[in-house]
């Protein structure tokens, strides 16, 4: 019904407004670019689920690097972004069991607490140093796509079903073990989470770029809780969305509390994430996962050099021919 | 079978899940309201036009504020104040998505504190009363 409804609500906007009354850029009306944000926003989602990571690492560095909207207004929606899926998506996950409650609030604090200090350390940035800010951010976040695409063409070392470590004190202690019913073997699955302290600091550390930055942190948080807790990727993909659903709600309000979200920008990204979830997670099954990983690759990769072309043009004033 | 499956699965995880979920749905509800309001309205204080202009444009978000006649960037009670705006309702609905974790995360304590849980009932009550925090925007 929401589906229906949130199509039938843009066609409506796309056919019945005058268009011309509402500005734009271009050739395409402020309308357009509504739609368009709409239409772009359920393809992330679709591309974010079946990769496995959080709609904010397409939608951040693709906007940082390909339009000229005030960044901190790019990093919010990234968060809306970053989340809304996560947050749509987390009734049915833990329905299933395919998320981990207790996981989820273990990584929690920290991830709050490092997502918060990002977001206010990108608040003061930007009011610090005004224009030259956005080259620092573009800079860094372009060296840092690198680096994470480095990361999902090295992963290839994460396991559907890592063997059982002996787990720690401090885990066993906290009884961080769980069984859940696994449908594609038809058998019920065991795990006891692995390297807990060592991973709440690593939550933190995701959760201030994510803040920072505005990507939310699903790229990270997957290959945490499978390669470093030993938690099976489907439950570790189940719990990185619930988790980063509610650690991101805390990073985006420093961003609401300073103006920083405007709601009919938002709108269409946040909406098209909740349909492209949902549409994602039907397609999931009939996609090769590694096709649509290879394309996040390219899509890291490019943004990644445009951004750092751009940074550099920012601060330096040496024009970069490049797209 | 079903009711040993259905058994592995906390009832502290299923409702926060549940509670998210349907908080999610009135969140995209009402968006989808406010963003039909904010292209039908005449009048506005906050104009659609004028501020969809403005984000292309590439202006800060201080000047875009500025260039709507709003002497410093409206808030949540500047939203709830007025919530007959398309923006205010927009706002109104992603900040109702947004804060959905906080009652969810008080449900799921109680729930794990009765499951005898207590570290966890700790933890569920330390992240919403820090959602809050963020919320009130007190550390600013």
């Amino acid at each position: 019904m929401l589906i229906l409804a949130t199509l039938a609500c843009y066609l409506f906007l796309q056919t019945q407004i005058d268009s011309l009354s509402f500005g734009g850029q271009g050739s395409f009306s402020s309308i357009d670019i509504i739609f368009i944000s709409f239409l772009v926003s359920v393809i992330i989602a679709i591309v974010a689920v079946i990769a496995g990571v959080g709609g904010g690492v397409i939608f951040t560095p693709l906007l940082l690097a390909f339009t000229s909207f005030d960044t901190l207004l790019i990093r919010s929606t990234g968060l809306v972004v970053a989340m809304f899926s996560g947050l749509i998506s987390t009734g049915p996950l833990m329905r299933k069991g395919l998320a981990d409650i207790k996981l989820v609030l273990l990584g929690a604090l920290p991830i709050i607490i490092g997502g918060m200090s990002g977001s206010f350390a990108a608040i003061h940035l930007a009011r610090q140093y005004g224009d030259q800010s956005d080259g620092i951010i573009r800079l860094s976040l372009g060296l840092m796509l690198i680096l994470i695409a480095t990361i999902f063409v090295l992963k290839s070392g994460a396991s559907d079903y890592p063997a059982r470590k002996k787990s720690d004190n401090f885990s066993q202690r906290l009884k961080l073990r769980k069984t859940y019913w696994e449908s594609s073997l038809s058998r019920y699955v065991s795990y006891r989470a692995t390297n807990v302290k060592l991973s709440i600091f690593l939550f933190l550390l995701i959760g201030f770029t994510g803040g920072f930055f505005g990507l939310g942190g699903g790229w990270a948080a997957v290959p945490l809780l499978n390669l470093v807790m030993s938690i099976p990727i489907k439950v570790a993909t189940g719990t990185s969305g619930v988790l980063l659903a509610l650690g991101n709600a805390a990073a985006i309000w420093p961003y609401i509390n300073v103006g920083a979200l405007i709601g009919i920008i938002a709108a269409p990204w946040m909406l098209g994430q909740v349909i492209g979830g949902l549409i994602g997670a039907s397609l999931l099954s009939s996609l090769k996962a590694s096709v649509v990983r290879a394309l996040l690759v390219a899509i890291l990769f490019g943004s990644s050099l445009k951004l750092i072309a751009r940074g550099i043009e920012a601060l330096t004033g040496i024009q970069i021919p490049l797209l | 079978m079903r009711l040993y499956q259905k058994s592995l699965i906390p009832i502290s995880g299923v409702i926060y899940g549940q509670t998210i979920y349907w908080l999610t749905f009135l969140s995209s509800s009402l968006v989808l309201i406010g963003t039909l309001v904010s292209f039908l309205e005449k009048d506005s204080p906050i104009p659609a036009a004028q501020l969809l202009q403005s984000v292309i444009d590439g202006k800060r978000v201080d000047q875009i504020w500025e260039g709507i006649g709003l002497s410093e960037a409206p808030d949540m009670f500047y939203f709830m104040a007025n919530p007959s705006i398309g923006e205010s309702i927009t706002m109104i609905g992603i900040c109702i998505g947004v804060s959905s974790v906080v009652p969810a995360t008080f449900f799921s304590a109680y729930f794990l504190k009765k499951s005898r849980n207590p570290v966890f009932a700790v933890l569920a009550v330390a992240a919403g009363l820090l959602t809050c925090l963020a919320i009130s925007g007190v550390a600013l």
